[in-house]
């Protein structure tokens, strides 16, 4: 018997929304409960899904699919599949979910109903837009993601948040819509045997063909809304607005998933569609990539709002992923992606810990606080082991992240890489710097302030929130390689895509090892397992050769 | 000399049925004692389901002339035919929920709205130039009176004047371009004209027809009258004018286009001039639209950006340069159909959320405020929720039948070669995100204006406007069948 999970997962949120329109207005604590319970089947159907998942190098590309036609009129088909990053992607969208409704318990005491609606719809349009394998799913996945979050921002924010709600929603909307072009552009321009299609494999071995014109084109158009998504300098402006006024449940969701969004954009749309255009800009996407990471940076060390600090801390950090992202090896594609669990994770958890003292002192301000630890010991506790995941300490997870970004892209062959990688490293310190600073100022020194002497410690719920955080923050810090494992072959198999167009520029410079020595004697592994200078399809024969015969 | 055959009558049932039902409202009208009228509305709509089931009988057969070539029964007709039923249905409810608090539900009104209807149906049929106009006549004077018929205050008279004037203007226009079109070539049919060919004056003839059209769609330039005319005349007769008159004007437009001036030399004459129209009225009606403090006014103005987006699609009908293929053309014929359909029942839903929120009296300034949807996310759920399920239609925001409209008309676009023309297209509608979404913010995000005065619920209008908002999102979910009877009725294009 073969169980749909996929699908089971991306609607089973759905059901939980149409569950709780059905429940009485008044019943706030039923729509909470409802939406908890459901946001927890998610969760369990998300690791059903990550055990059914084979993540063996030669297994197939995308699996869990499902395939049936939508609107076979127009070549568009319900199909969904995953490789491994939307794979370790969805399993961060699953975790953050329970905790986002158990942020917003307390603080969110107006319309609940809508409230809880607007997550569990959001759940379901972010896990699809993750697991689509057909453009138009996509965009459908992708749009849907847009109303739901517009409303969190613009109903439950705080003062300005129509203009924040209205500039997000421009702003990705118009990114949105000329990929919405392209995609029917792809359409129109890849057409193989089997007749036009909107299907996302089909497309992906026709694609690559475009001449470099075309795929100029459709490349910036795709580049665009991800871009903006992201999102990377130029583009960011709508973010620091967005992630301000949002309640602490929506600034979660946004850093923690949303921006995502874009970076797996790039990787599962952007890259292996137009691989020659993206060799090409590659150069611009490293330099925005930095740009962004001292920007961001730079930005955070001139905030007094806590929110606002940690919201130009993402952009910053998303520029380490794309960063990581463009040097197209293996190492820095697997320490992007690598990077985008941990940033969800440490920023999903730096804005709960916000809105956790916004709960308690109704203010943002850093010169507000001051000398808390004593008041509130576990929250400052917690508060720094998060700092510390953020800034990339040993131990924690983003090290690991930020060490393979550096590495991979210091290795790559892009034009004057170390000088991307050594620009990057700046931002490592920088981040050091506001992070620790920020910290200091709220938490450090003499409690001067009266309403601060008696500032609550966590609550079991406040616990209940963090707890599985730092835990994840430890786990992925120490045990990395069943994220990476399951993350390294899709990203080699990404890799070689872009190899197969541009296999001088793309992937790690060769060692120097003879062809034929390595041949005759066994075949040298990178931290990877895989070597990275002979046609993939050799390499993968050579080492089943090897599996069969030890 | 025209022989009429018993086929011809029963490929009319749809005409006969509407026109049926006016006479019986005008008559029992006359002779109503009580002041009981709660009747009117459920005949017209019963009448209404009743012509869409005769249209909706007629699908898939060949297509055929019928009065000896006036006219011809084809998939094309009655899938628009089908719409215009649908639009009268969705009117008819509206109006009941509009007319009764005004004191104003009468036979007229119902009777006036079918036999538009009427006009509209006989319009999507016409194979002849000379057949066109008087259903086109039909239709226009029944609308004229319509705009009129909330006689109180300045607004409605000045409306129905300027739309009369306007209206008989562009009648004027057709019927000259009529004119050349014989005088060039002796002939009024479209295969005719078809098929005898000719020079500039054929070709001045087209540009007057075109021009006369372009009146009834409301493209810009030719959008004038539609702001003052949609906000003067009463809700649902707006409502019918922004779907009914909308569809069947373009339904006639393909057919002219595509029927007598299909051939290469002519299509390459008026594709550039159809998109620089689209052009204008995609930009015009969204940049105008932005300032809108009135509701009504915002979607007189949106209706003028949605005809922008439809001329794309007939633009993209063209036989010219890469859009030889006749499954390109199809496609564009597809892609207008569906958001005709689409357009028509968001726009209907559009209307009856405004006519379920406006002050009752319509006299001072101002009825359609925008204040007038402020905090109705808290007083008034499930209507909020709909109209901001039919706002994110027109939007064109997934899932919804919005989205796959624009979906089908820039996939046509794009197919036929005009891919800046889909860009300008992707570009005006993110100008009209903006207003769309003004009014979601209004609903959800503002709190009501303390003292504000309550419309009082009346179900025929709540029941279209739910009923709508999930006929939308369901298209939106499953467009399948939709788009399979769009392309259906393509095929079955006659001539």
């Amino acid at each position: 018997m073969n169980i749909p999970w996929l699908t089971i997962l991306i609607f089973l949120p759905m059901l939980g929304a149409v569950g709780v329109a059905l429940l009485p207005r008044e019943e706030h604590g039923q729509h909470r409960a409802v939406g908890l319970g459901f946001m927890l089947l998610t969760l369990g159907a998300a690791i059903a899904v990550a055990l059914e998942f084979d993540p063996a190098p030669f297994a197939p590309e995308f699996q869990l699919q499902t395939n049936v036609p939508w609107v076979p009129s127009l070549g568009i088909g319900y199909h969904v599949g995953i490789d491994g990053i939307a794979l370790v992607l969805i399993l961060l969208t699953a975790v953050l979910g329970p905790l986002v409704v158990l942020t917003a318990w307390k603080s969110v005491q107006t319309q609940v109903k809508e409230f809880v609606i607007a997550l569990l719809v959001l759940q379901t349009a972010m896990l699809g837009a993750f697991s689509a394998l057909d453009l138009v799913l996509f965009y459908v996945f992708w749009e849907a993601m847009l109303v739901p979050m517009y409303l969190l921002i613009g109903v439950w924010g705080s003062e300005r948040r129509i203009y924040a709600a209205v500039k997000f929603f421009i702003y990705t909307m118009a990114g949105s819509l000329l990929m919405l072009v392209a995609i029917l552009y792809l359409y129109y321009a890849a057409v193989g045997p089997a007749g036009r299609t909107f299907d996302f494999p089909e497309i992906l071995r026709l694609a690559p063909g475009l001449p470099l014109a075309a795929q100029r084109w459709l490349f910036l158009a795709f580049a665009l809304s991800f871009a903006i998504k992201v999102p990377m300098v130029p583009l960011h402006t709508w973010l620091p607005d967005a992630h301000t006024e949002a309640p602490a449940a929506g600034s979660v969701v946004l850093a923690g998933v949303l921006l995502k969004m874009g970076a797996f954009g790039f990787l599962r749309y952007a890259f292996p569609l137009f691989p020659d255009a993206a060799a090409a800009f590659r150069p611009l996407v490293a330099t925005l990539a930095v740009v962004g990471i001292v920007y961001g940076a730079l930005m955070c060390l001139a905030q007094r709002d806590m929110k606002r600090l940690v919201a130009y801390s993402s952009v910053s950090h998303l520029g380490f992923v794309m960063l990581g992202l463009s040097a197209m090896t293996v190492e820095g594609l697997t320490g992007g992606v690598y990077q985008m669990l941990n940033h969800g994770v440490s920023t999903g958890a730096l804005f709960v810990l916000v809105g956790l003292l916004y709960e308690r002192r109704h203010t943002r301000a850093m010169a507000d606080y001051g000398g808390i630890a004593r008041a509130a010991p576990a929250l400052a506790a917690l508060w720094m082991l998060v700092t510390l995941a953020s800034i990339g300490l040993p131990g924690t997870n983003g090290f690991v992240g930020e060490f393979l970004i550096l590495a991979g892209s210091w290795n790559s062959r892009i034009g004057g890489a170390p000088w991307f990688a050594a620009v990057g490293a700046i931002g490592v310190i920088l981040g050091a710097v506001y992070m620790l600073w920020m910290f200091q100022r709220v938490f450090l020194g003499p409690n001067r302030k009266a309403e601060n002497q008696t500032i609550a410690d966590l609550s079991g719920r406040e616990w209940t929130i963090l707890v599985p955080l730092a835990a994840l923050i430890v786990v992925m810090g120490v045990h990395p390689q069943p994220f990476l494992d399951r993350i390294e072959p899709s990203v080699q198999r990404l890799v070689d895509r872009l190899g197969a167009h541009h296999g001088a520029e793309v992937g790690t410079p060769p060692p120097s090892i003879d062809r034929q020595e390595l041949i005759l004697h066994p075949v040298p592994t990178t931290p990877y397992g895989q070597p990275p200078h002979l046609p993939p399809q050799f390499l993968r024969r050579l080492q089943e050769l090897r599996r069969h015969h030890p | 000399m025209i022989h009429f055959q018993a086929a011809d009558v029963a490929a009319l049932a749809p005409e006969i049925l509407l026109s049926a039902g006016a006479i019986v409202l005008m008559v029992t009208e006359v002779f109503l004692r009580g002041e009981r009228r709660g009747y009117q509305a459920l005949l017209t709509a019963a009448f209404a389901a009743a012509a869409f089931e005769a249209f909706a009988a007629q699908s898939g057969n060949p297509p055929r002339a019928i009065f000896g070539g006036f006219a011809v029964q084809d998939g094309f007709a009655t899938f628009a035919g089908a719409v215009v039923c649908a639009g009268l249905f969705a009117t008819a409810l509206i109006g009941a929920g509009f007319l009764r608090p005004r004191a104003a539900e009468r036979g007229e009104f119902y009777a006036l709205a079918l036999l538009a209807a009427v006009g509209m149906c006989l319009l999507v049929r016409g194979a002849d130039l000379l057949f066109v106009f008087v259903a086109l006549e039909l239709m226009s004077v029944s609308t004229y009176a319509l705009v009129a018929y909330l006689r109180v205050g300045t607004r409605p008279s000045e409306a129905s004047f300027k739309y009369f004037i306007l209206g008989a203007f562009s009648s004027a226009l057709f019927l000259y371009g009529t004119a050349l079109c014989f005088g060039a070539t002796g002939r009024t049919s479209l295969s005719g004209i078809a098929a005898a060919g000719g020079g500039r004056l054929l070709l001045a003839g087209l540009g007057l027809i075109l021009a006369g059209l372009a009146f009834k769609v409301a493209a810009v330039p030719f959008h004038m009258w539609t702001p003052d005319v949609y906000e003067g005349a009463p809700t649902p007769v707006t409502a019918f004018m922004a779907v009914g008159v909308k569809a069947a004007a373009f339904a006639v437009l393909v057919r002219i286009l595509l029927s007598a001036f299909g051939a290469r030399p002519f299509a390459a004459a008026w594709q550039p001039l159809l998109e620089a129209l689209a052009v204008l009225t995609m930009f015009g009606g969204n940049l105008l639209a932005l300032g809108q403090r009135s509701v009504k006014r915002m979607l007189a103005y949106s209706s003028v950006a949605h005809a922008g987006y439809l001329l794309v699609a007939v633009a993209s009908t063209a036989r010219t340069g890469r859009a030889a293929a006749a499954a390109v053309r199809g496609e564009a014929v597809t892609g207008l159909l569906f958001s005709l359909a689409a357009y028509t029942a968001t726009t209907a839903g559009a209307f009856a959320a405004l006519a379920a929120f406006e002050r009752l009296s319509g006299s001072e300034p101002q009825p359609w405020d925008l204040d007038r949807f402020a905090g109705l996310a808290k007083r008034r759920p499930w209507a909020a929720a709909a109209t901001a399920m039919l706002m994110l239609s027109l939007a064109g925001i997934p899932p919804s039948a919005g989205f796959v409209g624009k979906l089908l008309v820039f996939r046509a676009a794009v197919d036929a070669g005009l891919v800046p023309l889909a860009i300008l297209g992707v570009i005006a509608s993110l100008i009209g995100l903006y207003y769309y979404l003004r009014v979601v913010v209004v609903m959800y995000m503002e709190p009501a204006p303390a003292g504000a005065p309550v419309s009082p619920p009346s179900w025929p209008t709540d029941l279209t406007l739910v009923a709508t908002a999930a006929i939308v999102l369901l298209i939106g979910i499953g467009p399948g069948p939709l788009t399979a009877a769009a392309a259906a009725a393509t095929g079955l294009l006659g001539g």
